[in-house]
């Protein structure tokens, strides 16, 4: 683990740097697309290490955390539009409401394990897209995504001006998520999710009931997973299916493995990197930047899912740990060799 | 009564479609507890490999044409998932969770590197004219393409149970399934079992891919994702390792995906989660589960 | 060539420390019987010898190091495992489950057969559905179809009715008479009728290496293995 005695002073210095830069006169950032596209990262980094907490901190492999994302996103946007509530009290009801739903989801698929449980979990994250896109009972709109009606959201998130206060926003919400799951996992629950992670056995032998820290980690990491999804509601200006597609939850573990589980701020990095990566590609491919090369090559590196795969089949066979995990191997070697 | 025949018979060929894409699925994760995400790929490399063959080296379809775009199907993806289980899944040994996410990489590169060489719009597969008619049981009218599915999927379970039963391969995979220690402590190298379910796994799929193309009208890089989630759903009801378990488990949800969708108007989709769950939560192990790892 | 030396043989498993510097010699056309309390480490002894947990040290087989080997190389070096709880396929018939343990190009029905005509009548019946001591012969014949070097038995007449303890035993003593044997065992009786050599673990390690009388004193029973006598 980064000690935090080292790493406090740098987290603040980066997070002030990364606040004031689009305050900064003339920067890359202090352009509304860059902010768009690293408001929506820093979500993405924010929702990977709710991720981590439960498949890193907890070793629950799960294939349904992007359903409590999108019950987030979901929930708010229906309160807002269709009955009228206030955008902060429905984004509560949406957390809560999400709460529940990984309480009852939770408990049933906890009653499996190992891959069995991730079955489950899938399952249930496919109702729940099945749910969303088919738009029954008639409040999801269906394929085409939700959009929240704009004229309910705070003026200052509204219009290409005000980019960078969707910045912040997506900023602040990362921070509080950081301070949120380092208090989880450095608290005595915390260290009994990591207890269950490496063996199951010796937590039975205490007298705690496993399954019962397990739900916890579960509903906690699906709450926080419901929060980022308000901010991406308001970030994104609506709500879509994809959101809740069980290819949410794959990007998310790619960017867990990317910047190495159970550091924190290896899945932060992870889901930065990915999301930025994944815009970044596209805008990349759309122009001519792959134009001299012949086209079966060009072809597929102007498709990101063609690069991301590579780059992940290659870190988990040659660099388990990702990012952070690369970096605590050099810094080891590094401390040691003073010796 | 026609159109409950008609919604049955559907929904058998439906079954017979998941069957191929699940009976890899089982049989790999039974032997080796590898959960494998490119299944969906070798899927849409069977696909391409027999749209190829049925568009480029044979222009006129006909049932031969069509047999061989079946078979080269086959093929192409029982290599391709030779070489991944020779390439990645081998230097993985046993760590059966990096072995997933590898083949979670395995499935998007594939479908981005098609995407890239052929565009991600879904493209037509030609078949045989007589796949249009239609035939007339009692007052039912049921599209000819259905027998299609249900005869091969047919001969291919019989063939994947015969070399299961009689083969001397097929008698270290069953056993494999169940306690692949003791049978490398009976001095068999289980690896060669390995590369076979892979290729078996592999044809079946690549086989499927080129009927899917002929159901949903077309052969596109993404076509392997969704068919790859109802695969896995059909696995884990009908239990990991068994392929009798994934037939019966492909028949029981394609029949009830039909009904649902017919009477409860689209709730298909959404009927086959509730019965996958329920499965699981009152026998983890599936119908006809064997595996307990 | 079919003498077994582990030297120095440590095994971790789930991070606990469960071998911590194994030591002992199996010499040529002798039995050996590993003894011991519950939980002293003699399953994981033979496990890591046959390659099936991760093992440290060295485990040379007629001069052969063998202790990094896969499974089924080792096996094929001419080491026959009967493992503990039998580990039959249950799914297979007894005829498949044999067929699968030959190696040889002849394997030795007419042994098998013979020490245990009961096997002949079940051929085509399913293993799961045969009795333990019935299962139990099937895990042992698997292992005498070939021609091994040396068997390698993890308690055979456990949990079985008295009158199969004696079948088994009297297959195992006719077995015993011409080959390498590492067996463990808790019958006592079984041991001192067909072992030529004793070694006893405890807590990780070996603590006494020796001959069979030894078990006549009724102190060193006590001590060594917390049992009182031999009349089990």
């Amino acid at each position: 683990m980064l000690r935090w005695k080292y790493s406090r002073p740098l987290l603040i210095a980066m997070t002030v740097i990364f606040a004031i830069l689009p305050f900064a006169g003339d920067n890359p950032l202090s352009k509304a697309g860059l902010q768009q596209t690293m408001a929506v990262a820093f979500l993405y980094g924010a929702l990977a290490l709710t991720y981590d907490l439960l498949f890193g901190f907890t070793g629950l492999l799960s294939f349904g955390h992007a359903l409590y994302f999108a019950s987030g996103i979901y929930v708010t946007a229906i309160l807002v539009n269709d009955f009228n509530v206030n955008l902060y009290l429905a984004a509560l009801c949406s957390i809560i409401f999400t709460a529940i739903l990984a309480a009852l989801t939770g408990a049933a698929s906890l009653r499996t394990t190992g891959i069995t449980f991730a079955m489950v979990t899938l399952a249930f994250g496919q109702a729940g897209h099945v749910f969303i896109s088919r738009d029954f009972g008639g409040f999801t709109n269906g394929d085409d995504g939700l959009p929240i009606n704009a004229e309910r959201v705070p003026d200052f998130f509204i219009g290409v001006v005000n980019t960078k206060y969707l910045y912040l926003l997506a900023l602040g919400i990362l921070v509080f998520i950081y301070f949120a799951a380092w208090w989880i996992t450095e608290s005595s629950a915390g260290r009994v999710f990591a207890a269950l992670r490496d063996n199951e056995q010796r937590v039975s032998v205490l007298g705690l009931n496993p399954n019962r820290f397990k739900l916890l980690s579960f509903v906690l990491s699906a709450a926080m997973a419901a929060l980022i999804g308000d901010a991406m509601l308001i970030v994104s200006g609506s709500g879509s299916p994809r959101y809740a597609d069980a290819g949410t939850t794959i990007a998310l573990l790619l960017m867990v493995i990317l910047g190495g589980p159970v550091t924190r701020w290896g899945a932060v990095l992870g889901g930065i990197v990915y999301s930025v990566l994944s815009t970044r590609l596209n805008v990349l491919s759309e122009g001519s930047a792959f134009d001299s090369l012949p086209s079966f090559i060009s072809g597929p590196l102007s498709e990101p899912a063609f690069t991301l795969g590579m780059i992940f089949i290659l870190i988990v066979m040659f660099a388990p740990g990702g990012i952070s995990g690369a970096y605590y191997r050099a810094r080891f070697k590094y401390l040691n060799k003073g010796k | 009564m026609s159109t409950f025949l008609l919604i049955l018979i559907t929904g058998v060929g439906l079954g017979a479609l998941y069957f191929l894409v699940a009976s890899g699925l089982s049989l790999i994760y039974g032997l080796m507890g590898v959960l494998n995400f490119a299944h969906g790929s070798f899927l849409t490399i069977g696909a391409f490999t027999g749209l190829w063959i049925s568009t480029k080296v044979f222009p006129n379809p006909t049932t031969w044409t069509f047999i061989a775009a079946m078979i080269a199907g086959g093929i192409a993806a029982g290599l391709f998932a030779l070489l991944m289980e020779q390439l990645v899944i081998n230097r993985l040994y046993n760590r059966h969770i990096d072995q997933a996410l590898v083949t979670v990489g395995v499935g998007l590169v594939v479908t981005a590197l098609l995407a890239g060489w052929f565009g991600s719009d879904a493209r037509l597969f030609p078949t045989p004219l007589w796949f249009m008619k239609a035939v007339t049981i009692g007052e039912a009218i049921i599209p000819i393409d259905r027998f299609v599915y249900i005869g091969v999927a047919t001969i291919l379970l019989i063939a994947m149970l015969s070399i299961l039963k009689f083969t001397r391969i097929g008698l270290i995979i069953r056993a494999g399934v169940e306690n692949r220690s003791m049978v490398s402590a009976l001095g068999i190298n289980v690896r060669l079992a390995f590369s076979t379910v892979f290729f078996i796994g592999g044809f079946a799929a690549g086989v499927g891919g080129v009927l899917i193309s002929v159901f949903s009208y077309g052969v596109s890089p993404q076509m392997g994702g969704s068919w790859l989630i109802y695969g896995f759903i059909v696995v884990v009801v009908g239990g990991m390792g068994s392929i009798s378990g994934s037939a019966i488990a492909a028949m029981l949800i394609g029949v009830t995906n039909q009904f649902a969708n017919y009477y409860l108007t689209g709730l298909g989709d959404f009927v086959v989660v509730i019965i996958l769950a329920a499965v699981l939560l009152t026998k983890p192990s599936g119908l006809l589960g064997k595996v307990n790892h | 060539m079919s003498s077994l030396e582990v030297k120095d043989l440590h095994v971790t498993i789930n991070g606990s420390h469960i071998l911590q510097g194994v030591n002992f010699f199996v010499p040529e056309n002798k039995v050996t019987a590993l003894l011991g309390r519950n939980g002293v480490g003699k399953s994981t002894t033979l496990k890591a010898i046959m390659g099936l947990n991760p093992g440290t040290g060295s485990i040379k087989f007629g001069g052969t190091e063998i202790v990094a080997m896969p499974t089924h190389k080792i096996v094929q070096m001419g080491l026959g495992y009967v493992p503990e709880d039998r580990e039959i396929f249950a799914s297979l018939t007894v005829k498949e489950n044999l067929s699968l343990a030959e190696r040889d190009a002849e394997p030795n029905y007419d042994l098998v057969y013979s020490l245990f005509p009961e096997l002949l009548t079940r051929t085509s019946q399913r293993a799961g559905t045969l009795s333990g001591g019935q299962q139990q012969m099937v895990a042992i014949a698997r292992a005498l179809l070939n021609q091994n070097k040396i068997l390698v038995i993890d308690e055979p007449t456990k949990g079985l009715a008295p009158k199969l303890v004696t079948e088994v035993a009297n297959a195992l003593a006719h077995v015993a008479d011409h080959s390498t044997m590492l067996i463990v065992e808790q019958n006592l009786a079984l041991v001192k009728a067909i072992a030529q050599n004793i070694i006893v673990m405890d807590q990780g390690k070996v603590v006494f290496e020796g001959g069979p009388e030894n078990l006549q004193d009724e102190a060193f029973v006590k001590s060594m293995l917390g049992v009182s006598g031999g009349h089990k």
